[in-house]
């Protein structure tokens, strides 16, 4: 019982989800209430803070060559450098969503049960990421999407909300099948799912490649439900725009990006198809990309609007990867990792200050309406910090230098540039030109919350409190400082960049 | 093709995974496409008992099939859930008609 192994972080959460729950159904008297909505809040807090220091110690571990690993029999959990990523991802988001929900959520029907689903999906994420079983990452990653289905349908009383709900089950679910059907493929000719197990007993015997390649493709359509590649990609705008914000947050911070992770961790046991895997994620990226910017530009909403930004900042990870997997260079994978890192944060920040506007405005007021674009007017006048993120966030994810986005994407650009390939320097000009692009809707955003006179909206807004306000500045100093020193990152996106390396070594 | 104990899971792994991919195309009724969804999971559970057979590690795969059962049951309770919410709102479960998001 070490409490600073690394499996503390998986267990805290997942440990803390049912006191949470339990403890917000304490007594029912009208008086009791108020209370327990802060023991509710408070303990939700003080377990994600719990569950920061077995990561502290396990990163210290880590750096200095430590072997992190744990099992249950044949079961295994191990720590690289692509689980450290993902660790950092969910508790930085994690910690900040729990802080702005506090207010966020106060009085909503179920409030205990919007903590305990957040924490046990965050101790699910890290889980997931460490997985190193075949079987065992499927296991991980539908406990992940079960609680991110409820969290979605949160607002059970708003019909649009139940129906984005019902949709990202449906589709989900039809998703996992295939990768189970992947899984059973793979167990159907290696006679193993231990991840290491697989790629001995593959390159020891004479296994047939198209069963192998059929596997690949059902994990890539399997895992690109919940990652959104662009034709299975119909569910995001809808759970993204009608989840409470500080669930858009996490699910286009970090749940998308975890799928990813896992659709890398499924894919590294089929060996030697790494040139297809890189044309296949390149094509699929800037097919993202545009179609993410195109149907941006058309919102009148504006969480659907970062929603479908999401699609594109998708499109830009996988085209890093991609690159990696064509070329076997470091250095677009630690772009893409560096990318989903920034994007995390600059994404969250969005929704987290639209998720604020909307506190002010609507919330306050009793009213659950969605933000319209046009409500944005003026509204630096009435809360000038929230406009100062919001608009350093959507900058940021157009890619303005000196802003963090700009800095991620780069690196992709240079890595893309650096295989001396005409197809893929086209890809990255298209690329580039697409960041431009982007521009298209961030800007006019900025535009109108600052040079606009105010909505009947931001007239009616009430002031916001400071667990509003705090992690929204805290994370606009994160956008801005990693864009000035991007090699803050470096200690974790280059082993990252490894790990993915070793995984489909050559 | 003769009639052998692989060939008939595998007869039936595809015919359930058949069934199961038309009946979500034509299923409008939430309650049926939650019902669908179970049956693709059988195919699943089928195929786990299949691999775990060719493969020679019989144990591996049935476990593995119990524990899918578990887990897309709850899939099944989260989405029955869901259901019998739509139907107190829309006052209807036909897919279509609760669909309002778009673009």
């Amino acid at each position: 019982m070490n409490l600073l192994n690394f499996i503390w972080m998986i267990t805290i959460p997942l440990i803390a989800s049912p006191v949470v729950y339990l403890s917000g159904r304490l007594g029912t008297h009208e008086v009791v209430l108020q209370r327990r909505s802060y023991l509710v809040r408070g303990l939700a807090l003080l377990a994600i803070l719990l569950a920061w220091v077995p990561f502290v110690f396990s990163v210290r571990t880590f750096l200095t060559g430590g072997l992190l690993e744990f099992n249950i029999e044949s079961i295994w959990l191990r720590v690289d450098g692509i689980s450290l990523l993902v660790a950092a991802m969910v508790l930085v988001l994690g910690t900040m969503v729990i802080l702005f929900s506090g207010p966020y959520m106060a009085g909503e029907v179920g409030e205990e049960k919007y903590y305990a689903m957040l924490l046990a999906m965050i101790g699910l994420m890290i889980g997931l990421a460490c997985a190193d079983d075949l079987f065992n990452l499927w296991v991980w990653f539908e406990g992940m999407a079960v609680s991110s289905y409820l969290l979605v349908a949160f607002y059970r009383e708003q019909p649009a909300s139940l129906e984005a709900g019902m949709k990202y089950l449906v589709q989900s679910a039809v998703g996992s099948v295939l990768v189970l059907l992947g899984v059973a493929l793979v167990l159907a000719n290696a006679g193993t799912l231990d991840m290491s197990g697989i790629h001995e007993a593959i390159s020891r015997s004479e296994v047939n490649r198209w069963a192998l390649l059929g596997a690949g493709a059902l994990f890539v359509i399997g895992f690109g439900v919940k990652v959104a590649i662009v034709p299975l990609h119909t569910w995001l705008p809808d759970a993204h725009s009608q989840a409470p914000s500080g669930i858009s947050a996490m699910l286009s911070g970090v749940v998308i990006e975890a799928g990813l992770i896992a659709m890398l961790r499924a894919l590294s046991v089929l060996p030697g198809f790494s040139i297809s895997w890189g044309i296949l994620f390149m094509s699929f990226g800037a097919l993202n990309i545009l179609y993410g910017n195109l149907l941006a530009l058309r919102q009148t909403m504006v969480k659907r609007l970062l929603a479908y930004s999401s699609l594109s900042h998708i499109g830009y990870i996988l085209l890093g990867l991609g690159v990696a997997f064509y070329s076997g260079a470091e250095l677009g994978a630690q772009g893409a990792f560096f990318h989903l890192f920034t994007h995390m944060l600059m994404k969250g920040l969005a929704f987290l200050a639209v998720g604020a506007l909307i506190y002010g405005m609507f919330l306050q007021n009793d009213s659950h309406a969605s933000l319209k674009v046009t409500d944005l007017a003026g509204a630096a006048q009435k809360y000038p910090l929230v406009a100062l993120a919001f608009s350093i966030a959507v900058l940021a994810l157009g890619g303005l230098p000196p802003l963090a986005g700009f800095m991620s994407k780069w690196q992709i650009f240079v890595a893309g540039f650096q295989v001396q390939n005409n197809w893929v320097t086209a890809l990255m000009i298209f690329m580039a030109l697409n960041s431009v692009l982007s521009l298209a809707y961030y800007a006019p955003l900025v535009n109108l919350m600052y040079r606009k006179s105010p909505s009947e909206q931001v007239l009616a807004g009430k002031p916001l409190p400071m667990a509003i306000t705090l992690p929204l500045l805290l994370m606009m100093l994160a956008v801005i400082v990693l864009g000035f020193v991007p090699q803050l990152m470096n200690w974790v996106t280059a082993p990252a960049a490894q790990t993915f390396i070793a995984m489909f070594g050559r | 093709m003769k009639l052998t104990e692989i060939n008939i899971i595998l007869i039936g792994i595809v015919s359930l995974l058949g069934v199961g991919f038309y009946g979500l195309l034509i299923t409008r009724n939430l309650i049926k496409v939650v019902m669908v969804l179970q049956i693709l999971v059988k195919a699943v559970v089928l195929a786990f008992v299949f691999s775990g057979k060719v493969s020679g590690n019989l144990g591996l795969g049935q476990s593995i099939a119990a524990t899918v059962i578990v887990a897309d049951t709850i899939v099944a309770v989260v989405g029955l859930a869901l259901a019998v919410q739509v139907r107190r709102r829309f006052g209807t479960l036909d897919a279509p008609e609760i669909s309002t998001l778009r673009g």
